[in-house]
């Protein structure tokens, strides 16, 4: 076995940091070189938490690790890549990539021309079921895709997420891209053309909480994608991802988190989901450092994460000019 | 006196709305009609009545009420003869394939002063009622975003008129129309509809389309012709302070499976309500007429409901947002 891969993970500031701190420290391929934090008292409790180092300075973390991790809020993620790149230093990065196709673009050039690969983290891709309905797909079973509906409701995640200026939207802005990205990797397709409706109407935020696109493919399929943030705080789980795909041949539905135990707990007065499924964030991470390790092109890419985030920003736009609005009038 | 009923068609609808006339005291069906006529004849004995031409039902004397359960597009053809002769006539939906026939079919009604109702049964659907009830009650807060499902297997592989998209309107007219009926009852006009769908070959159709209300909520309504497992119908309905979740297919109370393979309506019945949502809508229509009122849904309303289908089909078809106007 080849020597381990030294990963360090900047910022706790995302939802998702805790799984990938679990992550890092629990895969034997990567040696988890600690945490960097702009919150130095999050980064902290988490290093602790973690037992892992703390970095007081992000070039000190980049200057341990072969690889990072970002999990920092969303406008962040331009800085930390461009910093890292220039480190040389590989990124795995949280979604959407960015909050502007301009900066997803500049992260992408960056790396590239530090000779550094840059990935998204798109762990819908890792679930056995998506990776099930995909090998179908390619084999034809479904026969041609022509319509596919995607869900990606969840909680609202309250902190940074509602903040405009730190998230770069809302709920478009956090859950387009995983059901966006899906749908590409599934049809092999990109999309030419997205309505959305948006609508702040459940937390009071100045940012949408609610929302519907519906795309066209190049191929002449076509998908929506519902990004709310729809699921009560009573609900018994963070929320889903759901795929319901329409072929000539056959139709198939996919609920990613399905594998869950139901906990109805009297301690709490509260029914919860406990998923057993596989753990999605670890075979993504495996992926992502694998294929750096074995000097491949990363399964998923920052071009990837630049596609999804099209949609998204394609959504803002139609929602505000109330017309459909093609993927290459953003591009423009 | 009872109320005596023509059925005009024998279908899944008109044989439906003959059995469910059977079991309402003060009715009697007299007569049942189908293209050809000998497609009537079972139907015709199992209700005691005769078989007759559509001609003839809307011509005959002995017929207070006319049930149209004819193929979409031969509606207004059949309302308007039974209305000018001065029966009732209760029309399934979509009430037309056009606005023109529906427009000329509300007209006859109004000028004949007959009754006209249009079968929007998901109105007398329990959990959609249901549903209703709790959004007026302000149980679920204002409403924010909701999500409409229906799909059925490929009903054109059975009945080929459904694929000749000017006569049924496709899986739009025939599924959707119900839940675009439903957001009307539950939330009042919307602002625009945007929708895209497509046609595949064995009638295979598949729709999905958001409506949009000026202020809240944002409705998205999936119908499917794609649904190989067979008729399914789902919401969520999220409102700021809650949410309600329906999904026919956890609704079911009780489940048959046998050695032989899903061989389950032949074996036993599996009745899941004592009285079925058609014939509470019968029963409803029928007290109404008796006590002179207008019907739940009246022509005026299923013409409004058939036009927010028609702009779902104009969206689909165009590509772009369709802004929606009530029809006068």
């Amino acid at each position: 076995m080849t020597e381990r891969i030294r990963v360090g993970l900047v910022s706790f500031a995302h939802v998702h940091a805790p799984a990938l701190a679990n992550t890092l420290s629990a895969l034997e391929q990567i040696e988890f070189t600690g945490i960097h934090d702009d919150d130095e008292a999050r980064g902290r409790a988490a290093s602790s938490a973690h037992r892992t180092r703390w970095h007081p300075t992000l070039d000190g973390l980049l200057g341990s690790s072969d690889a990072i991790v970002i999990a920092s809020n969303n406008v962040d993620h331009r800085r930390y890549t461009e910093a890292a790149a220039k480190a040389r230093v590989h990124v795995l990065c949280e979604k959407p990539l960015a909050t502007t196709t301009a900066d997803a673009k500049a992260m992408i050039d960056a790396c590239r021309s530090a000779g550094v690969q840059l990935g998204t983290a798109f762990p819908v891709r890792s679930s056995p079921a998506v990776m099930a309905l995909k090998a179908a797909v390619a084999a034809g079973s479904l026969g041609l895709i022509r319509a596919v509906r995607a869900t990606n409701p969840g909680q609202y995640p309250g902190s940074w997420f509602g903040d405009r200026r730190q998230a770069g939207g809302g709920a478009a802005m956090d859950h387009t891209v995983h059901a966006a990205d899906a749908i590409r990797w599934l049809t092999g397709d990109e999309f030419s053309r997205v309505q959305a409706e948006l609508g702040s109407f459940i937390y009071g935020l100045d940012v949408e909480d609610c929302g519907v696109m519906t795309c066209d493919l190049e191929g002449g399929a076509f998908a929506s994608i519902d990004c709310s943030w729809s699921r009560p705080q009573t609900f018994p789980t963070w929320g889903g991802v759901t795929l319901h795909v329409v072929g000539e041949k056959g139709t198939v539905d996919v609920d990613v988190f399905r594998q869950a135990l139901t906990h109805y707990d009297d301690t709490t007065g509260r029914t919860r989901l406990l998923g057993w499924g596989d753990d999605l964030t670890a075979r993504m991470v495996a992926g992502f450092v694998d294929a750096i390790r074995a000097g491949r092109p990363v399964p998923i890419s920052g071009e990837d994460g630049l596609r999804a985030l099209e949609v998204a920003i394609a959504g803002y736009r139609s929602a505000e000019t109330k017309r459909p609005v093609a993927i290459s009038d953003i591009r423009a | 006196m009872p109320l005596r009923i023509g059925v005009l068609g024998t279908g899944f609808a008109g044989s439906m709305h003959a059995h469910s006339a059977l079991a309402i005291d003060g009715a009697r069906v007299v007569a049942v009609a189908a293209v050809p006529l000998d497609d009537a004849t079972a139907l015709a004995n199992e209700c005691g009545a005769r078989v007759a031409t559509a001609e003839e039902i809307c011509a005959a004397d002995d017929i207070d009420l006319v049930v149209v359960a004819t193929p979409t597009y031969l509606h207004a053809e059949h309302a308007i003869a039974a209305a000018r002769a001065g029966k009732h006539v209760f029309c399934e939906k979509p009430l037309a394939r056009t606005l023109a026939d529906a427009e000329a079919m509300v007209r006859a009604a109004d000028e004949a002063r007959v009754t006209l109702a249009v079968g929007h049964v998901v109105r007398f659907f329990p959990e959609y009622r249901q549903a209703k009830e709790l959004l007026d009650a302000g149980k679920l807060g204002r409403p924010a975003i909701v999500t409409m499902t229906r799909g059925n297997f490929a009903v054109g592989s059975a009945r080929g008129w459904y694929l000749d998209e000017d006569k049924s309107g496709g899986v739009v007219l025939d599924l959707m129309l119900h839940d675009l009926d439903t957001v009307r009852w539950w939330f009042g006009e919307p602002s625009r509809i945007y929708a895209r769908r497509f046609k595949g070959n064995e009638g295979l159709e598949y729709a999905l389309a958001t409506i949009r209300y000026d202020e809240r909520p944002i409705v998205q309504i999936e119908a499917s012709w794609a649904e190989h497992s067979g008729f399914r119908t789902g919401f969520e309905l999220r409102g700021d302070r809650g949410m309600l979740v329906h999904d026919s297919r956890a609704a079911s109370p009780i489940a048959l499976q046998s050695p032989s393979g899903p061989a389950g309506p032949a074996m036993m019945a599996t009745p899941t309500l004592h009285e079925t949502p058609y014939l509470v809508q019968l029963r409803d229509l029928f007290a109404r007429i008796a006590r002179g009122e207008q019907p739940l849904v009246d022509g005026h309303e299923g013409l409004r409901s058939l036009a927010l289908g028609l702009a779902v089909i104009r969206s689909a078809d165009t590509g772009e947002v369709v802004s929606w106007k009530v029809p006068a």
